[in-house]
């Protein structure tokens, strides 16, 4: 089962290599109301505790295999299916501390259905506090931050 | 002999004019349609149909509601001794799209059966923009694409696609029209929709109105390259929405709503009245039933259900109308019982309750 917010709590942990502490991961799912392919993704961008996280430190795993953010704009025919989180590898030497944690997720992605509106950017920007809150809430047309307070135990 | 655009839109307005007279008490019916097989099986019911497209669910979807909760819950609304129709989005409720499992498919065919479910329409997506905000995909990838789509549409039963191709054009939205290859695209899946039962409907939704340039390029293109029922129509009711639904912060079972408030990219409602589908109804082979807000007196109360229904019941239509509920309770669970309410109208409007 999934979480009703896009940034789940189940998942979130430091992640280790080599016995070091390289950084941490969120599993996030998606909550637009259809699944996409991963190349309609604009980008994921991480914010925890006010520290903003920039779009080469983070790389994406979907159904055991891993993408840069690069890697991610070409995989045309790789479906995101609405029932899988991606998990978002974020590289932070030492990872995060136990404790509470706020976190935000922005994504965005392309609508092809709509032509090019004015002002829309072409990447996900830096992640904003804020978004639908902790409550949750879905962005189901097209993502966004959502902010959520996840606790971090390993 | 193919018809030209020019000889369509007069032979319209002259059926239009013919019915609008001042003084008809109602319009005159079209003949029935013989001969369009609309795919469904020959014990079909004539007439208006009732259906539920599942996005209308899609805030519990994979959360608190699995697919089966959603047929079951489609069971509850089917008139005893017919089938409700079904719509399903392909790449959120077919498990791993698009390669699902035989044995997934075994199970589908299964569930349709124990809950009274036909199916009606795959709601599918050729991803123009699969690669680049600016630059669409080759026709070649879309045909590739859309063949697929179709192909495993028909192997779940379906005999209408939701098919949603790429728009360019930008602010105001009511100007985008289709993307360059649009219609090549449809050209190179004609004869593979034809084959396989799957009729291509291009929606027409809020912002496009049902006269203006993107509904001429459909028109001209149908009736020019002869596709009708292949590539044809799907109207979606939120062209005739004539109020806005209660904003964020209201009572969601009020009954009103501001008409002064609309945002910029839904242009000036209504975008088209009921009327404006009597020459169309040749053309359309399902509707989307929109919907934003119910009273608990099961009366929708931004868009003209009656005379809608009316219009549909009057000249021959025979499809199904799918439900898709955009309320803005549906992030309290608010879906669930406004589909409900919708149907119990629906039944009402169509003589069956």
């Amino acid at each position: 089962m999934l979480e009703m917010e896009a940034v789940q709590q189940r998942g979130f942990r430091n992640v280790y290599k080599d016995g070091q502490c390289t950084g941490f991961q969120i599993a996030y799912r998606s909550t637009y109301y259809r699944g996409i392919s991963l190349s309609l993704s604009k980008g994921f961008r991480v914010l925890v505790d006010g520290e903003q996280f920039p779009r080469e430190a983070i790389t994406v795993i979907y159904e055991g295999e891993t993408y840069t953010q690069d890697e991610l704009a070409k995989a045309g025919h790789v479906q995101w299916n609405l029932d899988e989180p991606v998990f978002l590898n974020i590289a932070k030497p030492g990872g995060l501390k136990l404790g509470v944690h706020e976190v935000t997720v922005n994504w965005s992605h392309r609508i092809s259905y709509i032509g090019t509106m004015p002002g829309v950017p072409e990447q996900t920007p830096p992640a904003a506090a804020g978004g639908p809150g902790p409550t949750g809430g879905t962005q189901e047309f097209g993502g966004g931050n959502c902010t959520r307070k996840l606790v971090l135990v390993r | 002999m193919k018809m030209t655009r020019k000889q369509f839109l007069q032979t319209a307005a002259a059926v239009a004019g013919a019915i609008a007279l001042p003084g008809t008490a109602a319009s005159a019916p079209l003949a029935p349609q013989r001969g369009m097989d609309e795919g469904f099986p020959a014990s079909e019911r004539k007439g208006p149909k009732r259906g539920v497209s599942i996005y209308s669910y899609n805030h519990e979807f994979n959360v608190s509601a699995t697919l089966e909760d959603c047929l079951m819950e489609l069971s509850d609304l089917a008139t005893p001794g017919t089938k409700i129709g079904l719509e399903v989005l392909a790449n959120a409720h077919i498990k791993n799209y698009p390669n699902p499992s035989t044995a997934w498919i075994d199970e589908w065919y299964k569930m349709l059966d124990r809950y009274d479910i036909i199916q009606v329409e795959y709601g599918h997506w050729v991803d123009t923009k699969l690669y680049s905000e600016t630059k669409t995909i080759d026709t070649k990838e879309g045909v590739e694409m859309l063949i697929a789509d179709i192909k495993l549409a028909a192997r779940l039963g379906f005999t209408r696609a939701r098919t949603k191709v790429g728009m360019q054009g930008g602010a105001p939205m009511t100007t985008q029209t289709p993307a360059d290859n649009f219609f090549e695209i449809i050209k190179g899946a004609l004869e593979t929709a034809q084959k396989h039962n799957v009729r291509m409907l291009t929606e027409i939704h809020t912002p496009t109105p049902l006269k203006g340039p993107t509904m001429d390029k459909y028109m001209d293109f149908i009736t020019k390259e002869n596709t009708n029922p292949w590539f044809a129509l799907n109207i979606d009711f939120s062209v005739f929405q004539t109020r806005l639904a209660p904003q964020p912060g209201a009572q969601a079972s009020a009954a009103g709503g501001q008409a002064s408030h609309v945002p910029s990219w839904m242009g000036k409602l209504p975008l088209a009245v009921p009327e404006d589908m009597i020459p169309l109804i040749p053309y359309i082979h399902c509707c989307h039933a929109k919907f934003n807000n119910m009273t608990d007196d099961c009366e929708e109360t931004t868009i003209p259900y009656p005379e809608t229904l009316k219009v549909l019941s009057d000249h021959g239509y025979n499809g199904y109308m799918m439900s898709e509920y955009e309320g803005i309770d549906k992030l309290q669970g608010g879906a669930w019982p406004a589909v409900r309410k919708q149907h119990v109208m629906m039944k009402r409007l169509l003589g069956e309750a």
